[in-house]
């Protein structure tokens, strides 16, 4: 029996009419109807603007919206141009296609259809915008996709400007395990806004991953790894501040999804990293990062309290995952006094490495385990809050620095844990 | 006397466009002329067009081509004489070929006697007949149209010892059409060969005959005044004549020379030509959908004039600086092919001798509204030779057969007008007409048959047009409609095959009936028409409802 295919025919008949083209952006949407309008103006003035002579496509991927977000989609586009621009309009059509992928939003099963037309329409360069940036300007569909069209870069990761308590999770777990595990110094492997070439696009749609749990829900992560692990050309790309209203979700969930994929992914191409040490560079356009004093730090007291109980009620738990040693401090220094509190770096490199071998010797159950990851993230949160507060942000960043500088050195302690037979 | 319907006769011709200079010498001086071009009307009957539009062939110094004129009533010696003109004509409406001739209206060329005249002295009866002034500054900020060349539209005469105004090269003066007299001479010339029996005018630069101040002096409404008046002569006198407007205008502008269908006949639409070549190389049918789009209606009585290629370049005055760039750097790599704001090269060089886009663009010609004009040598697919200066690359002479001269004249090649062209790839020996006559798969046997057919059916020439818009923007698929006849035309402008899926709802029932091959196509249904087209393929269909 023939298998069947993910492409609704509907959409296959888009794709055709469509044809081959240089650049394809690509809208995953669900409900968003309200900020569609200011997402597409950007798109379509990029394309006008910057890319004038290029074939280009607009793809919307619906998980199946109840706002009218697709009809909104479809709505306009050619009239636009000739109405709003001044005698400034692409040379060519600018294509606009939508699908429906579910009923039910996926980041996974989004990416894979907009990777499945970037593959058939044999496009050039990719990026994927996401519709709740609400401050979204040209200039970032511009800086994602030129790096990809005419630098040949074949993955593109935003770089946001932060205030000092934005991105915690990024500047402390994700940006420097990442680095030291694959080797490339990309600071946002975990976004909403990147740019990819159709070269890469193809190697993903070959992959047989895209009913994983972790690629179905950060598959921009996987797919960055995946350039890096198949040897092709990486880069960042600064846009500035993100604003986007919040998510609503969780840090259980932040952290499921993000070190489950991360986890997922190191376990997908030990091949690729157990033999590599130290870091590079990438090609960075515009500054590599920019943090502000901004913000107000969030309540340490509680965040402490919530490290201190998760210690105390995962302790079986955390003793299956953690070498007798570290668990030993984790469980000191969980008993100590707030005011007299760290977490310090070389214990929390440490323990997160623990995490990922045991994670690849699934200890337990992976989910779980990485689940009682979130206690010890938040202890070593309000350490990093009760250190930095009245850091400057060059301090900050030099923090991060040697955060990322102790996660390489301790490198080889993972790969023998990782290695090591149980 | 004509009908009324032969009276519109200009909408059912396909026009051939020639100088008489380049088609065929018949006396061995290097030049073409009227005796030549006359024992070649049988070709040009064989091919299938019903007209002939000449360019300048009066006496002249020659700086522009003939476009500088030095006696309005006369043939340039070179070409002949008035009598064998007037035996060409009549050699040609025996094949019922009409003809239609230049008339530089706008300016005349500095050897001109009137000029002559107007500048021996300030008090001279014809002083007034152009535009003097004491200044250089009058007019200040009307563009230059000739960009390369000139650097003001005000050029000094040294012997009356002011500044006379001209639009294009400083040799050719503009007349001054606010004198009455001017305009009576002028209508004297028209009558002259009203009378011969040419069946129609192409009106030069008619956009710039009158300067006010303030103003862009272009498409003022005291032209369209002189055009009407010139109209009302024509159509008390000589009914069935036509007059053919050039203006290097935006539609919406030009439409304003169709009057109320008492100016002209005919304007050509300028910017719909540089729009099919982008279209073929963007592989999008955008640009022509958008230029139609922004073409106005036009009285029933009058027509627009397309083409590909002419005597000039193609030029890209009307189109955006973006589109401009575009062209140059997809078929003018070499700045010897860019001559003011246009390429100066022929169809087939800029098709890369690739065929199937000849016969594409062709084919839109063809099947386009509007009457076609084909450029001399392009059924054939002639070559050009960009290094000829000013635009004389796409001037060289017909390509007749692989021997001595092309088999254009019989003088020795250095005194020919011009050099031919003869390289391997588009010179005489490769492409000329006898060699492609002998073989019935070459462009010129192909071309008579696309013609043939178009003639076959005035839904082309006369008929309604209804973009049908797939949603495939490669492919230009329309209906053309003419009473109970209806021709679907569907065009793949792109390098690769595409499939297309048509909206023909309205044709339900009707049977799709390839014209050229005859063959019958599955009847229209319910569901969208699918069609499958090669690379750069065309169809024409007849929809019939049996």
């Amino acid at each position: 029996m023939a298998e069947e295919s993910f492409l609704a025919d509907d959409f296959l008949r888009q794709l055709m009419s469509v044809g081959e083209v240089d650049l394809l952006v690509g809208v995953p949407t669900y409900n968003n109807a309200s900020t569609l309008g200011q997402t597409l103006y950007s798109v379509e003035e990029t394309l006008r603007h910057n890319f004038v002579r290029q074939r280009a496509v607009i793809l919307n991927v619906d998980g199946g919206s109840a706002d009218e977000t697709r009809q909104l989609f479809l709505q306009s586009g050619e009239g636009r141009d000739a109405n709003h621009n001044k005698g400034l309009t692409s040379l060519r059509t600018t294509h606009r296609i939508s699908c429906e992928y579910g009923k039910a939003p996926s980041q996974g099963l989004a990416l894979h259809n907009i990777v499945a037309a970037a593959d058939l329409l044999r496009a050039k360069a990719c990026a994927v915008i996401s519709p709740t940036t609400t401050n979204l300007t040209p200039s970032w569909v511009v800086n994602l996709l030129r790096p990809v069209y005419s630098e040949s870069l074949d993955f593109v990761a935003p770089l946001y400007a932060r205030t000092r308590f934005q991105g915690l999770l990024v500047r402390d777990l994700l940006y420097p395990m990442s680095r030291a595990i694959f080797g490339q110094r990309i600071r946002e492997i975990y976004c909403e806004e990147w740019g990819f070439s159709g070269r890469l696009a193809s190697q993903c749609l070959e992959k047989d991953v895209w009913r994983e749990e972790a690629v179905r829900a950060r598959p921009e992560a996987w797919m960055a790894i995946t350039a890096i692990s198949v040897g092709l050309k990486c880069g960042q790309s600064f846009l500035g501040p993100k604003i986007a209203p919040p998510t609503g979700t969780d840090i259980v969930e932040i952290i499921r999804q993000t070190v489950g994929n991360f986890f997922w992914c190191m376990e997908a191409n030990q091949a690729q990293w157990l033999s590599h040490s130290n870091s590079q560079p990438v090609p960075t356009f515009g500054p590599d990062h920019e943090l502000s004093l901004d913000g107000i730090p969030p309540s340490q007291e509680k965040i402490f309290e919530l490290f201190r109980s998760g210690v105390s009620e995962l302790e079986p738990i955390l003793g299956s995952i953690l070498s007798q040693d570290t668990h030993a401090q984790i469980k000191a220094i969980a008993r100590s006094d707030r005011s007299q509190f760290h977490f310090l770096t070389e214990l929390w490199v440490k323990t997160l490495y623990e995490f990922a071998a045991s994670y690849h010797h699934a200890v337990l159950n992976r989910d779980h385990l990485v689940q009682a990851l979130v206690p010890l993230y938040r202890g070593r949160l309000c350490s990093i809050l009760l250190e930095r507060a009245d850091s400057s942000a060059d301090a900050m960043e030099t923090q991060s620095e040697a955060v990322c500088k102790e996660f390489e050195r301790q490198k080889p302690y993972l790969v023998e844990r990782w290695t090591v037979n149980r | 006397m004509l009908s009324q319907d032969e009276n519109l006769w200009y909408k059912d011709a396909v026009i051939y466009q020639l100088h008489v200079r380049t088609f065929c010498d018949s006396n061995g001086d290097g030049v073409g002329d009227f005796r030549g071009l006359t024992s070649k009307l049988d070709y040009l009957q064989e091919l299938g067009i019903n007209a002939i539009w000449l360019l300048p062939f009066f006496p002249s110094p020659l700086r522009d081509d003939g476009y500088d004129i030095a006696d309005y009533t006369s043939v340039h010696p070179a070409y002949g004489s008035l009598q064998d003109f007037k035996d060409f004509l009549a050699a040609a409406h025996n094949r019922r070929i009409r003809v239609i001739t230049e008339m530089v209206v706008n300016h005349t060329s500095d050897q001109h006697p009137w000029f002559q005249e107007a500048r021996s002295s300030r008090e001279n009866p014809k002083r007034d007949w152009y535009v003097w002034s004491d200044t250089d500054s009058r007019y200040q900020g009307v563009r230059i149209i000739f960009v390369d060349t000139e650097m003001s539209n005000w050029a000094w005469d040294p012997v009356s010892k002011s500044y006379y105004w001209h639009r294009f090269f400083s040799h050719q003066p503009d007349l001054n059409y606010d004198n009455p007299a001017v305009r009576e001479a002028i209508w004297e010339v028209m009558k002259f060969w009203l009378d011969i029996g040419v069946d129609g005018f192409r009106l030069d630069a008619v956009p710039y005959l009158i300067e006010r101040d303030g103003t862009s002096c272009e498409n003022l409404p005291e032209t369209h005044e002189i055009i009407r008046d010139l109209r009302r002569r024509i159509d008390a006198a000589y009914a069935g004549k036509m007059l053919l407007a050039e203006a290097n205008q935006r539609p919406a502008d030009v439409r304003s020379y169709f009057g109320n269908g008492d100016e002209f006949h005919m304007a050509f639409h300028f910017p719909l030509m540089p729009r099919m070549f982008l279209a073929v190389k963007l592989e999008d049918r955008k640009p022509i959908i958008e230029i139609l789009d922004q073409t106005p209606q036009i009285p029933d009585t009058c027509q627009w004039c397309i083409f590909l290629r002419n005597h000039d370049e193609l030029t890209l005055e009307t189109v955006t600086d973006i589109e401009r760039d575009y062209m140059y750097d997809e078929y003018a790599v070499d700045k010897a092919m860019r001559i003011n704001l246009g390429i100066r090269r022929r169809l087939a060089p800029m098709m890369e001798n690739d065929r199937r886009r000849v016969e594409l663009l062709t084919g839109l010609l063809l099947s386009m509204p509007g009457t076609p004009i084909i450029y001399y040598g392009d059924e054939i697919g002639m070559g050009d030779n960009v290094y000829l200066g000013d635009r004389n690359g796409v001037r060289t002479p017909m390509q007749w057969n692989g021997g001595w001269n092309a088999g254009f004249s019989s003088a020795d090649p250095e005194r020919l007008y011009s050099p031919l062209i003869s390289n391997p790839v588009y010179g005489y020996q490769a492409i000329n007409v006898d060699s492609q006559r002998r073989s019935a798969h070459s462009l010129l046997s192909w071309t008579k048959s696309v013609i043939q057919t178009r003639n076959a059916f005035h839904v082309f020439s006369r008929g309604s047009i209804e973009f049908l818009n797939p949603s495939n923007h490669r492919v230009l698929a329309y209906v053309r409609c003419l009473g109970e006849e209806k021709v679907l035309v569907v065009n793949n402008l792109s390098s690769s095959a595409q499939a297309v899926e048509l909206n023909l709802q309205a044709y339900k029932k009707h049977i799709p009936i390839e014209m050229f091959g005859r063959n019958l196509f599955p009847r229209i249904g319910d569901p969208p028409y699918l069609l499958t087209l090669g690379p750069y393929q065309f169809y024409w269909f007849r929809l019939r409802r049996i």
